[in-house]
């Protein structure tokens, strides 16, 4: 998944109220409320564990892009407006968390000023009151070049002031105003719907200066992640903050074997209707063995998995014992799985090819490499329908083959059409269609699914060498541009908040290509005089399709009006599947967790697609030492 | 049995027995030291068998009427879940996660691995004997500078190396380094390659280093013969004992080394039927607790070749150079 999380949503902001209900398209298999045989009860430690956290950014609030760390902060840090952190659409509301109300939005919807809670304290070893400073230096941060917050373009050239190029973070944003410590004012550029949303954001939450401004380089801040939540880094007290010279890293935090985290004790509850937090404490392990969690939560040592997905052997057990089958939980992981193909390589500069690996993919075949549809539904078009208001749903699917399997004859009728398909027999003949890296991971479900993509692909003459990387390995290369890869089946992408947005910003609009980190692979609306610059040829006697201009009209339209700015977002994903088509979107993954018999509560939180610290709730009697 | 045997020595000498005794050359004396070898012989035929297996692999595809690479999820796998199902009567070891052919594939595989195998003993000994024999006759500075490249390489992290060259190596379709090293097979080659022929080398170095010194070389030296040509023609033919029964038991090293490169997935792509891949794919998420014989076969063959390997390379051992013992 590389990157990418959540979605939000709003609701407790009165201007939002009718809009929720219809963008949300609701979970339908039981991701909520779980099992609850047990009387739910304060106290016990949330035992978990992980593979990998796989930190984009060292678990630096301020840069850090992972669903994981996401959903930790939520126990961590309090937003101006957050979410209830619970499962489906009611996961997608947002609340005043930080703030004290919903903030008063001038009426041409460019200046936001929020008032804030009074009572919300910094965890110690800092013990004051969280002040609007503090929210407005998490901005600076954000701002600040060196420090690379990897989602800033949600606010720069949104937020007066804010380009991203700040060389350290006390210099002050000139949009963002602090008349006293406990209001801020956000003036912005432009009016901009989902700007609740982006200050819901992790990276959103106030930071405290004394503490912050001693990490000037990305991810350094990680490890010092000072709290105003009801949880906070175990030994978070002990750090020494009369200087930076003598911090050191938290006890209770390492990144490469565990995070403990225990409860603030300047959190007042008083002051939060968003989260419940029954557990005393919470423990994520690294254990890199998969199969390990698994056993460990069946057999009562943790509680709970995380992001890992259960092996099929693990998968047939609790899917076929009526008794374990309780314990799995499923939830949307508002997440598209995708071919993507590049419009600047050959064969697939030619919108034939493009149609017809559409049509003759498998995808019910890399459904089954997965997992089935425990793991996920198979994709008809690139956002998921729960991120698009349900206004395009799995009905609409150009690219219908019986039972999913890809229709052959229809793909050769398309790569008849071809440039490629010299003898129009509908098997591309050019030397173009040969010897195309595809870029892969080397895990077992891609590895198997790639099994199905290249003898799918090889029925319409496209043969490809296969590659198959690291996870991070396959991101990068395929995130840089002037390598030119022509296919790659490694990439997938899950909203940041329930706006599709948050997909067709990054994914589909000229703007986001650039030459490493680049998004958008299929280089729609990629410009002849910008390739040379990429140092990649632009494909001769071709145009490479825009929906610049049809982002730019639903972008217009402000989240006030959830049904016109999802039927916009609708036809344009139509669009990108019969005239731009830059993927093979094949599946919207869901998110599995498994708990154990001392789960007594289980929650999803949407908001970072995985299990919700705050709400869950453990009878395993387990103390934090 | 050997009481009749004595008898017959006490014979009169008859015309042919005179012949008999006529001194054996020494292909003769291998030949009949191997011959008597059960193990080495086992080991041979168990050998033959797999070549033959690996030749006639399309062969067999065809029989059963399903390639290595295809698919055929509506027979062999659970229509949600792709759980795998066992073997039948035309799959006779099974389908794997994707519902190929678990049987076709192994043969293939046996291909794979002796292929890679064969070819990377071969590029370790080629490069591992010249280098060997330069540094063992050259001594000196020469053999200083080869001596510490050996150290380098042998210092060298293979896995995190081999994992950095499939990948930088993975970007263009024409691999790396002009396009000798491409992911998948000829990289794995390469890396078991660079990563064996020190051991070579420092063997036939050292043997180098004595036979330098032995009369016959000298006799040469004094008939005028120079460098290559006493490396080539006189310790070469002495050499060849050492290298050969190093480079069968090489052989079954690398092969189990194509299978951990498979198996952590920087070796050959799935589409290239290998045993380790094989295996990697059979213990992915512990798929192999549901379905064994994804293991089971693979591992046999595995098991069985470098067995063979081994016990010929035993025998061949014992035969060319009973001293050694």
């Amino acid at each position: 998944m590389g990157k990418r999380r959540q979605q939000v949503r709003l609701v407790g902001l009165a201007l939002a109220l009718a809009l929720v209900a219809a963008a949300c398209g609701g979970g339908d298999d039981g991701g909520g409320g779980g099992q609850q045989q047990a009387t739910v009860e304060k106290g016990g430690v949330l035992r978990t564990a992980i593979s990998d956290f796989g930190f984009t950014n060292g678990f630096d609030p301020t840069g850090e892009y992972v669903a994981v760390a996401i959903g930790l902060y939520g126990a961590m840090n309090r937003t101006l407006v957050g979410t209830k952190h619970i499962a489906d659409a009611p996961g997608n509301e947002l609340f005043p968390d930080l703030a004290a109300a919903e903030p008063e939005i001038s009426g041409d919807g460019l200046k936001y000023t929020f008032k804030l809670k009074p009572g919300v304290k910094w965890a110690p070893p800092l013990d004051r009151d969280v002040t609007s400073a503090d929210v407005a230096y998490a901005f600076q941060r954000i701002n600040t070049a060196p420090l690379v917050a990897q989602y800033g373009f949600y606010y720069f050239g949104t937020i007066k002031g804010m380009d991203g190029k700040a060389k350290s973070a006390d210099q002050k944003i000139s949009g963002i105003e602090t008349p006293d410590d406990s209001t801020i004012v956000f003036n912005l550029e432009k009016p901009t719907g989902d700007f609740l949303y982006r200050v819901s954001m992790p990276a959103a939450a106030p930071i405290p200066e004394e503490v912050g401004k001693c990490f000037k380089k990305a991810g350094d801040y990680g490890r010092y992640v000072i709290s105003n939540g009801p949880y906070m880094i175990q030994g978070s007290d002990q750090l020494d903050v009369t200087s930076c010279d003598t911090m050191k890293p938290i006890s209770g935090f390492d990144p490469s074997k565990k995070l403990t985290l225990v409860r603030n004790p300047n959190y007042d509850q008083a002051t939060d209707d968003t989260r419940a937090n029954y557990v005393d404490g919470i423990t994520v392990s690294v254990d890199t063995n998969i199969d390990d969690i698994f056993s460990q939560v069946e057999a009562g040592s943790l509680d709970s998995s995380i992001s890992d997905q259960p092996p099929k052997p693990v998968l047939q057990r609790y899917l076929t014992d009526e008794a374990k089958k309780p314990y799995l939980h499923s939830n949307s992981g508002d997440r598209t799985w995708y071919i993507t193909m590049n419009w600047a390589a050959p064969p697939f500069d030619d919108l034939h090819v493009r149609k017809a690996t559409n049509w003759v993919m498998d995808k019910q075949g890399i459904q089954q490499a997965w997992g089935g549809t425990t793991l996920g539904d198979i994709a008809t078009h690139n956002i998921p329908p729960i991120v698009l208001g349900d206004k395009l749903t799995a009905d609409y699917n150009p690219y219908a083959s019986e039972g999913n399997r890809g229709d052959e004859a229809k793909a050769k009728e398309e790569m008849k059409q071809s440039k490629y398909d010299s003898n129009k027999d509908g098997v591309c003949d050019a030397k173009e269609c040969s010897n195309l890296v595809l870029i892969n991971r080397n895990t077992p479900t891609f590895a198997d699914s790639e099994a199905v993509v290249v003898a799918s692909l090889e029925k319409i003459g496209i043969k490809v060498k296969p590659r198959e990387l690291a996870s991070s390995a396959a991101y990068t290369t395929i995130q840089t541009v002037k390598n030119n890869i022509p296919i790659a089946m490694n990439a997938g992408w899950g909203k940041d908040y329930a706006d599709p947005y948050s997909f067709a910003g990054a994914l589909f609009d000229s703007s986001s290509i650039i030459a490493t980190g680049n998004t958008n692979y299929s280089l729609l609306g990629l410009k002849p005089e910008q390739a040379a610059g990429f140092g990649i040829k632009y494909p001769e006697g071709v145009t490479i399709p825009s929906v610049d201009a049809d982002i730019a009209a639903c972008q217009k339209i402000p989240n006030t009006e959830p049904d016109q700015r999802n039927d916009c977002y609708a036809n344009l994903d139509k669009k990108l599947m019969e005239e731009a088509v830059p993927w093979v979107p094949y599946l919207w993954a869901k998110n599995i967790t498994v708990t154990g018999t001392t789960v007594t509560k289980f929650e999803f939180d949407q908001f970072s697609g995985y299990l919700s610290y705050t709400q869950m709730a453990v009878n395993n009697k387990e103390t934090i030492s | 049995m050997s009481q009749p045997a004595l008898e017959e020595q006490f014979e009169p000498a008859a015309a042919d027995t005179v012949v008999a005794a006529r001194a054996r050359s020494s292909w003769e004396l291998f030949r009949l030291r191997f011959r008597q070898d059960k193990a080495a012989m086992v080991g041979a035929v168990m050998l033959a068998v797999l070549v033959v297996l690996a030749l006639a692999a399309p062969l067999f595809s065809r029989l059963v009427g399903h390639g290595p690479n295809e698919l055929f999820p509506d027979e062999m796998l659970t229509p949600d879940l792709g759980i795998p199902k066992g073997p039948n009567s035309s799959f006779w070891f099974g389908g794997d996660s994707v519902g190929r052919d678990v049987f076709v594939r192994t043969l293939y595989g046996a291909r794979t691995s002796l292929t890679v195998a064969l070819v990377a003993t071969g590029l370790a000994a080629l490069v591992g004997v010249s280098l060997g024999m330069i540094a063992g006759y050259r001594g000196g500075k020469t053999d200083t500078l080869i001596s510490r490249l050996i150290d380098i390489v042998l210092s060298m992290p293979v896995l995190l190396l081999a994992i950095g060259l499939a990948s930088v190596c993975s970007i263009s379709p024409n691999g790396c380094l002009g396009g000798l090293l491409q992911p998948g097979l000829t990289l794995v080659i390469g890396i078991i390659a660079l990563f064996t022929w020190p051991n070579m080398a420092r063997l036939v170095r050292g043997q180098a280093l004595t036979l330098r010194e032995k009369e016959f070389v000298e006799a040469a030296r004094s008939l005028g013969a120079r460098g290559y040509r006493i490396m080539f023609k006189e310790l070469l033919p002495n050499l060849l004992a050492p290298i050969v029964v190093y480079a069968t038991l090489l052989i079954p090293a690398n092969i189990l080394f194509e299978a951990a490169l498979s198996f952590l997935g920087v070796g050959v792509p799935q589409s290239t039927p290998s045993w380790g891949r094989m295996l990697s794919d059979a213990s992915a998420g512990q798929i192999f607790t549901i379905a064994w014989w994804m293991m089971l076969f693979p591992g046999l063959f595995l098991l069985a070749t470098t067995l063979s390997f081994n016990l010929v390379g035993d025998g061949l051992r014992d035969a060319l150079g009973p001293s050694e013992r």
